[in-house]
């Protein structure tokens, strides 16, 4: 599928949003699924779930149990929000490549940091404060993955600018301790409904469907259907304040895979699954 | 043979005269292509550009498969051009193909900071004191913690060798390699896999530099492998894997791979065609036949002796290297 193709399915017509008591249902039977995989462990320390959590419960579970080495700032941290400003860049038409923008986007960035104290990607001091060399490695990696998601579009189709990053969708369970699920996706896409006759009701109603993206490094594994409706769940979970995304798109730029899930009910239901296998797994590697 | 940039040199006056002939030939000492005619010499390879095939990449991802007996492995294998190169060379000439998997050594940290640094030129378009850069560039790197440890406890003299020999390299990419169109898509350490055997086997490969916007049509995609040292056997094969990669990945292959010697300037073009594919897809089914099976009979391309992985004797074949598995 080329990247024309591929941008006419993620802006096909969907099914209309999810009314607010699927979402209802879904938070209750999250809770019922994560109740029994928190009983007896400590309060206090949140349990994350993340789309990586996923994956590593199932490719690596042994490693959930390794201590995580304190942060500190990677090129591998910056490439995903300054290569979708690069691509935003782009989109509006101020750049016509991402090879051409990826300088002038970061200058930009660390001068405003300079210039008013405010960080709006959070890297700016640390992009600052590098030898030129380092600092070239960090826009190079940047550049690679802008230019990943920039082919895998024909942007010029898009009638109306998909949303580019923007906050993680998060939901905390009010269970003890709590779990909080984060669901990261880099496109949100309003798209035309398609069966207008499904029942559709609650805040949800009048909002057109919402198509995600995600880009991924690597290969799609066994459980990549799953882990795109993840996202989809955690944004059902959070708010009725954004429609159910109706669709999930994922994008694998090193193996140049791409699936789709169509949001139902049933995969959202293999998606808490997973998350409970997450937190059952992470619990088990804290106990021990 | 690769075709060599020295084969692309024209006369350029009326050679007519055959004593006029041998006295251009003997002014006409050969020095690298730069600028223009280096990217005219990636552009224009003198055949058709392959077009998007998928059932070429059906046929080729089919033909490994059936090779390997269609048997999926319990566990997932990461296929490398430095694991094949390994599987498939003898004992005698293993060590030949172990560059870079030992300890550091001044070749090895050389062809690290001239990597960092071309990818500096080709993302930002110059480099400063090249040994500075390079090292703040590998500084960056979690990979390279040892290889940066190391360097920084050479004596003065090993680095004083070591900053002169990259600092003259990346003069020579600096003159040479021009700035790239960004319309063309330059990006560098380029991943690419794919997976083979219901998920099973993963060939994974990272090109230093690739040019061109993904196809979608006819081929328009090259890729450019940079080495420091000297050239040796296995950087054919390294790249005809590279290509098979991407066009199982992508159904489209890149339409030219090419090897640049840093050291020389010398710039190294194979145009991809449909045996190139076959020969390179032949030729990774043996090394993960062997990979698989050690007793499997395998033979090293330079002397036809026994492989090393025949022989029963491939050290990495714990677990976790199976899964991680990675040349970088």
């Amino acid at each position: 599928m080329n990247a024309m193709e591929r941008t006419k399915a993620l802006m096909a017509p969907a099914g209309p949003p999810a009314d607010e008591q699927v979402r209802s249902d879904l938070r209750g039977g999250m809770l019922h699924a994560l109740s029994p995989e928190v009983d007896g462990l400590q309060p206090g320390h949140e349990i994350v779930v993340t789309m990586s959590l996923l994956r590593q419960t199932q490719s690596d579970p042994a490693g959930l149990a390794a201590t995580e080495a304190p942060f500190s700032w990677k090129p591998v941290f910056v490439r995903r929000s300054l290569g979708l400003a690069v691509v935003e860049a782009c989109a509006t038409g101020r750049f016509r490549a991402p090879a051409a923008a990826i300088a002038p986007i970061a200058s930009e960035a660390v001068a405003e940091w300079e210039h008013t104290g405010w960080r709006t990607y959070h890297w700016e001091p640390w992009l600052a404060g590098l030898a030129p060399g380092a600092r070239a490695t960090v826009l190079a990696d940047a550049l690679g993955w802008a230019t990943s998601l920039w082919s895998a579009f024909d942007w010029s189709m898009f009638i109306t600018m998909p949303q580019l990053g923007g906050a993680d969708d998060q939901w905390v369970s009010p269970t003890s301790p709590a779990v909080r699920l984060k669901g990261r996706c880099e496109l949100r896409l309003a798209v035309a409904a398609g069966d207008v006759s499904s029942p559709a009701s609650g805040e949800g109603r009048g909002a057109a469907p919402l198509a995600l993206v995600s880009v991924s490094a690597g290969c799609p594994g066994p459980g990549w259907r799953e882990e795109l409706a993840f996202l989809a769940l955690v944004a059902a979970l959070r708010s009725p304040a954004r429609p159910l995304p109706a669709r999930v798109v994922g994008v694998w730029p090193d193996s140049g895979s791409h699936g789709s899930v169509e949001i139902s009910i049933a995969a959202l239901e293999g998606a808490m699954d997973r998350v409970a296998a997450a937190v059952r797994a992470r619990s088990e590697a804290r106990l021990r | 043979m690769p075709n060599m940039l020295v084969m692309d040199m024209e006369p350029t006056a009326d050679c007519s005269q055959p004593e006029h002939f041998a006295r251009s030939r003997r002014l006409q000492a050969w020095h690298p292509l730069a600028g223009k005619a280096l990217l005219d010499r990636l552009r224009i390879t003198g055949r058709p550009r392959p077009c998007a095939d998928p059932e070429l990449a059906a046929r080729l991802r089919a033909g490994i498969e059936r090779s390997l007996g269609q048997v999926p492995l319990s566990s997932l294998e990461v296929v490398t051009k430095g694991r094949l190169n390994r599987v498939l060379t003898c004992e005698d000439h293993r060590a030949a193909t172990e560059f870079g998997t030992g300890g550091p050594s001044v070749a090895m940290a050389c062809g690290a900071l001239v990597d960092v640094l071309f990818r500096q030129l080709m993302t930002v378009g110059s480099i400063g004191d090249a040994m500075a850069d390079g090292m703040a560039a590998l500084a960056v790197d979690d990979h390279r913690r040892d290889l940066v440890s190391w360097i920084d406890h050479l004596g003065a003299a090993d680095r004083a060798e070591l900053a002169a020999e990259v600092a003259r390299q990346a003069d020579g990419i600096s003159r040479r390699w021009p700035i790239l169109e960004p319309g063309w898509f330059p990006r560098t350490q380029q991943s690419v896999r794919t997976r083979l055997l219901e998920g099973t086997i993963e060939l994974s490969g990272r090109v230093d530099l690739a040019v061109g916007r993904p196809a979608e049509g006819a081929a328009s995609v090259a890729f450019v492998e940079i080495k420091a040292g000297g050239r040796r056997v296995e950087h054919r094969a390294d790249l005809h894997f590279y290509a098979l990669v991407e066009t199982l990945r992508s159904s489209v292959p890149p339409f030219v791979v090419a090897t640049y010697y840093s050291r020389t300037g010398e710039l190294d073009v194979d145009p991809v065609t449909d045996d190139l594919l076959v020969a390179a897809a032949r030729r990774t089914a043996a090394g993960v036949a062997a990979l698989r099976d050690p007793s499997s009979n395998t033979w090293c391309p330079r002397c036809l002796a026994p492989t090393f992985a025949a022989l029963g004797n491939d050290g990495e074949r714990t677990p976790t290297a199976r899964v991680k598995g990675s040349d970088r």
